[in-house]
């Protein structure tokens, strides 16, 4: 039982209502195409400018010296390979070397990260223990606290046992939770998992160990694998800790180098200072380029209380 | 007692190498550095108190201790704002579903992660330099750029420009708030007759104010700590005519380059008093602005 | 007031078509209440009207005028959401205010409309709470008050009565109809719930999967449901259906079932087709009626008031008897059910309903 009218006029009358209104909505959506392609010419503009800075540092590495500050164009006339090669072994100590030791500093800082950060994580987020309020709120206080307030102290106290110009003032904090945020990080992640998975093991006779690396640990891969890649990425960059504990050459990081690099080269090799930064910065293009997707995420939620 | 450790252990065992973290990497130090503050230390002899020695002398008789501070709040009260405008006003761009938005998200996030390294600052430095890509590109509209660098009135816009450069952080956690405001209060509005400026200002803002709220104090305590890219820029000396001398800096400098601890324990000691103000501050007005959607009164 | 028109509307999302060529017209000033299980189109149907959402093609007019193009702000009609949709930040008073701050109408006239509307509704000592502090039934007669405060010429309402827990639902389900007693405006009504579409509405639009099943007030519903699913769909507890085949001896048309004894019908051109006869709970009888049948009871549900039978008949299927008689029974009883010819409702091969019956009623 429908109710057309079927009076002819109102048909009629109908039908141009219809015309009308298809035309109408023709030119908005005509509208709306412009404004998103307006919209698309501003992002790609953008991403341009945010870019640029990358581009440019790549093409200087493979210009000619001369056309390195000298022409605007970002391709060069003609690549010069031979500024990786020669950049790499410009130091007393090639670059090899910086890079192994960045490797070993990183991994054993991410090992630690995770391991000690986990541990606290899950006592923040599943144990109870009296004091854990104020506890966590100290936690999260000394993320607030700049690095150079405990800086001098720290290089005292390592001055004293020996350890300047050894890795391990960079390494050891790190398995000592010294980094808030990863810590802050898992919490958030540990509280969505639901607390009925931990007490059904527990029921089972699961000490709590036990449910933290049988439980807990399997389904947080992908905050641990966050931490992971910050952790990473961060040790990887991080400037002031090696340049204050590490004076031996052939214990430099990478940022070591690079600033070494700098001071001795810099006036005269342009093309070969860029092409070490370029280096420099492709693990970390890399491993963003992989895992982008969990690095967004692990920002997004972590920025959420 | 055996109760209290039968209940505890666990939490505490757990616990342990944080605890020890804490004391040892942060509460000892931090303690320390407090006592430092009040000593001269030279590293080769044992520190000799000084009392308030070093606090007069960077309040009254320190000259660069003041222009650091001026610099570093420049740079704060700069770079911040407008960081945060660049994330919030390029995140409600994006909001709206665009297609490709994953690839912008990552383009514009790529900075942020690569910004505190020393490359970056080498190349910006290069880039603002008298011959550097900036004014061969200003050149072409016909404009005569200078050292942008080596001129201590233009320096610190080439670090806050470098602070722009790396909205993507705020950005992303913009967009996480955005994504959380329910789309019905905009349909309602709508319905209301609402105009899309009054829907931002009314609905948009006051529901993003935490997040807002986030953003600030984070990016301010970041931009306090600042140092790579100061050091290397400046090439470590704070700068033509200390027009790059950020707080941190200028502590290192005091600590490792003439070794002058106590002093430098005492600027620690004012860093952190600054922040923990400005944190403070941030705290007790958010009450007025800042809505949380799941607090029980 | 208002007349809305509804003409070949389509919408559908990418290639998926959600509603073809849907025609309806609304009368100004009546209670219409859009009811179909999830997923028929109905929210969405709804949401074209406000503007929220894209009408593909078809025209909608509201008073005679083409409004497909016109945006929501400006169509003059109001929305109750399922979640409230109230702003978190803003006290009541600012939320029943927003709406006439974008009139840029005078504070007073804002202030004594907003006053009026919390004295009706009941919800003055509330005015400067903010929602969060709100109960649900009160969020939702917040939510209400800002519709009505902008004497809109229509109301819309979608499943606005969803998120209430029962009893609070049958005191809002009152409060709605005298509202709509006191304002006398159109109001377009979003439920899954046929009770309250029965109770509210002047009249009822069964949709399902984007098409209307039919068209009437209640009573026309219920008593000539259109087709099998609608008179599946309104009535509670749910229509009976028995399955039966029309035979024809020497010019006179049976419908034949499997347990009860045949049924002189005039439907001469139903002959040799299986159809579907339905009876409805609450009009079978125990133990009297024109039409019996034997059956045993399954389970017993007893409601206090009235009891609901689950009987088996003797063929395997099952019928369910809604009884007020307060005589007690037992689950494995064996019990007589009957029905008379004129409670009954009669649905062709295609589910279509046709008429017959010993008084000749085409």
């Amino acid at each position: 039982m429908k109710t057309i009218a079927t009076d002819p006029a109102i048909s009629q009358q109908a039908e141009q209502n219809a015309r009308v209104a298809r035309e109408l909505k023709l030119r908005q959506k005509k509208r709306e195409r412009q404004a998103r392609f307006l919209k698309h010419i501003f992002l790609i503009l953008v991403s341009f400018v945010m870019l640029y800075p990358l581009l440019w540092v790549t093409a200087a590495s493979l210009k000619p010296e001369d056309e390195i500050f000298g022409s605007l164009g970002l391709w060069p006339s003609s690549f010069q390979w031979s500024n990786y090669s020669d950049g790499w072994n410009a130091l007393p100590v090639s670059f090899s070397v910086f890079y192994i030791n960045s490797a070993i500093v990183t991994v054993l800082s991410v090992i630690g990260n995770l391991i000690s950060c986990s541990f606290a994580a899950y006592a923040f987020a599943r144990l109870e223990f009296s004091g854990k309020t104020f506890l966590f709120g100290l936690m999260m206080m000394t993320m607030m606290i700049p690095y150079h307030v405990v800086l001098i102290p720290q290089y005292v106290l390592f001055l004293n046992l020996g350890w300047v110009d050894t890795y391990l003032p960079l390494v050891v904090p790190r398995f000592l939770a010294a980094d808030g945020f990863f810590i802050f990080l898992m919490v958030q992640f540990f509280r969505q998992i639901p607390r009925e998975l931990d007490e059904a093991a527990m029921i089972d006779g699961c000490s709590p160990f036990k449910v933290y690396w049988a439980v807990i640990m399997p389904l947080s891969l992908p905050a641990m694998a966050t931490a992971a890649i910050f952790s990473l990425i961060w040790v990887w960059e991080d400037f002031l800790a090696p340049l204050i504990y590490i004076n031996d050459i052939n214990s430099y990081t990478v940022p070591l180098a690079l600033r070494l690099f700098v001071d001795q080269e810099g006036q005269s090799a342009y093309g070969q200072m860029f092409a070490m930064s370029v280096l420099s910065l492709v693990p970390v293009l890399l491993f963003f380029m992989v895992f982008q997707k969990l690095i967004i995420r692990g920002i997004a939620t972590s920025g959420m209380k | 007692m055996k109760r209290f450790f039968k209940r505890n252990s666990a939490g505490y065992m757990f616990l342990l190498p944080w605890l020890l973290g804490f004391c040892l990497l942060a509460l000892g130090p931090i303690l320390a550095s407090l006592y430092l503050s009040f000593t001269r230390y030279d590293m080769v002899s044992a520190p000799r108190w000084d009392g308030l020695g070093n606090y007069e002398y960077m309040l009254q008789k320190d000259r660069r201790y003041w222009k650091a501070l001026g610099v570093t709040f420049q740079y704060v009260f700069l770079a911040v704002p407008l960081r945060l405008a660049m994330a919030l006003g390029v995140a409600m761009l994006l909001d709206k579903g665009l297609r490709s938005m994953g690839l912008y998200r990552a383009i514009f996030y790529l900075p942020s992660l690569l910004g505190a390294s020393i490359a970056i600052a080498i190349l910006w430095r290069e880039m603002f330099g008298i011959d550097g890509v900036v004014n061969q590109i200003l050149a072409t509209v016909g404009i005569e750029g200078i050292g942008w660098i080596t001129t201590p009135e233009t320096s610190i816009y080439t670090m806050v420009i470098l602070a722009m450069w790396q909205f993507g952080s705020p950005m992303l956690i913009f967009l996480a708030g955005l994504r959380g405001i329910p789309r019905d209060l905009y349909e309602a509005a709508d319905i209301d007759g609402t105009s899309r400026g009054r829907m931002f200002w009314c609905i948009t803002l006051p529901m993003l104010a935490p997040v807002v709220f986030f953003n600030v104090v984070l990016q301010t305590i970041e931009a306090f700590k600042t140092f790579t890219s100061a050091f290397i820029i400046s090439n470590g000396t704070g700068g033509p005519a200390d027009s790059l001398l950020f707080y941190t800096v200028y502590l290192f400098n005091e600590a490792f380059k003439f070794f002058r601890m106590g002093y430098a324990s005492a600027l620690a000691w004012v860093l952190l008093i600054i922040i923990g103000i400005f944190t403070a501050i941030a705290f007790a007005t958010s009450k007025y602005w800042v809505h949380y959607e799941n607090d029980r009164d | 007031m208002a007349q809305l028109s509804l003409r070949n509307i389509c919408k559908s999302y990418g290639d998926i078509a959600i509603i073809k060529a849907l025609d309806l017209e609304i009368i100004d000033g009546e209670f219409l209440v859009l009811v179909g299980p999830s997923g028929c189109g109905k929210s969405t149907l709804l949401r074209m009207i406000a503007g929220i959402e894209e009408i593909t093609d078809g025209t909608l007019s509201i008073d005679g005028q083409v409004v497909n193009d016109l945006p929501a702000s400006k169509r003059e009609l109001s929305m109750v959401f399922q979640s409230y949709a109230l702003y978190p930040h803003m006290s009541v008073r600012k939320n029943l205010a927003f709406g006439l701050q974008n009139l840029k109408m005078p504070r007073k006239e804002i202030d004594s409309r907003v006053t009026e509307v919390a004295r009706v509704l009941q919800i003055e000592p509330l005015l400067d709470r903010k929602p969060r502090q709100l109960s649900g039934g009160q969020k939702q007669r917040v939510a209400i008050g800002r519709s009505i405060v902008r004497e809109p010429k229509l109301f819309l309402f979608d499943e606005p009565l969803s998120n209430l827990d029962a009893e609070l639902r049958v005191q809002m389900r009152a409060e709605l109809a005298a509202l709509y007693q006191r304002l006398k405006t159109t109001m377009v009504y979003v439920t899954h719930d046929q009770v309250e579409a029965m109770t509210l509405a002047s009249r009822i639009v069964v949709l399902r999967a984007g098409k209307i099943e039919q068209l009437g007030t209640p009573v026309e519903l219920y008593t000539k449901p259109a087709n099998l699913f609608v008179a599946g769909f309104i009535g509670s507890p749910k229509m009976n259906k028995l399955a039966a085949k029309v035979a024809e001896l020497d010019g006179t048309v049976t419908a034949q079932l499997a347990d009860f004894p045949d049924l002189e019908i005039h439907a001469p051109e139903q002959a040799g087709k299986d159809i579907t006869v339905c009876v409805r709970p609450e009009d079978l009888e125990i133990g009297s009626g024109e039409y019996q049948a034997e059956g045993s009871i399954k389970l017993l549900e007893y409601l206090g008031g009235e009891t609901l039978i689950h009987l088996d008949l003797d063929s395997g299927q099952s019928l369910l008897i809604q009884d007020s008689t307060k005589n007690q029974h037992s689950t494995g009883q064996r019990i007589s059910i009957g029905f008379n010819m004129t409670d009954l409702h009669f649905f062709d091969r295609a589910g279509l309903r046709f008429e017959c019956g010993q008084a000749a009623t085409a």
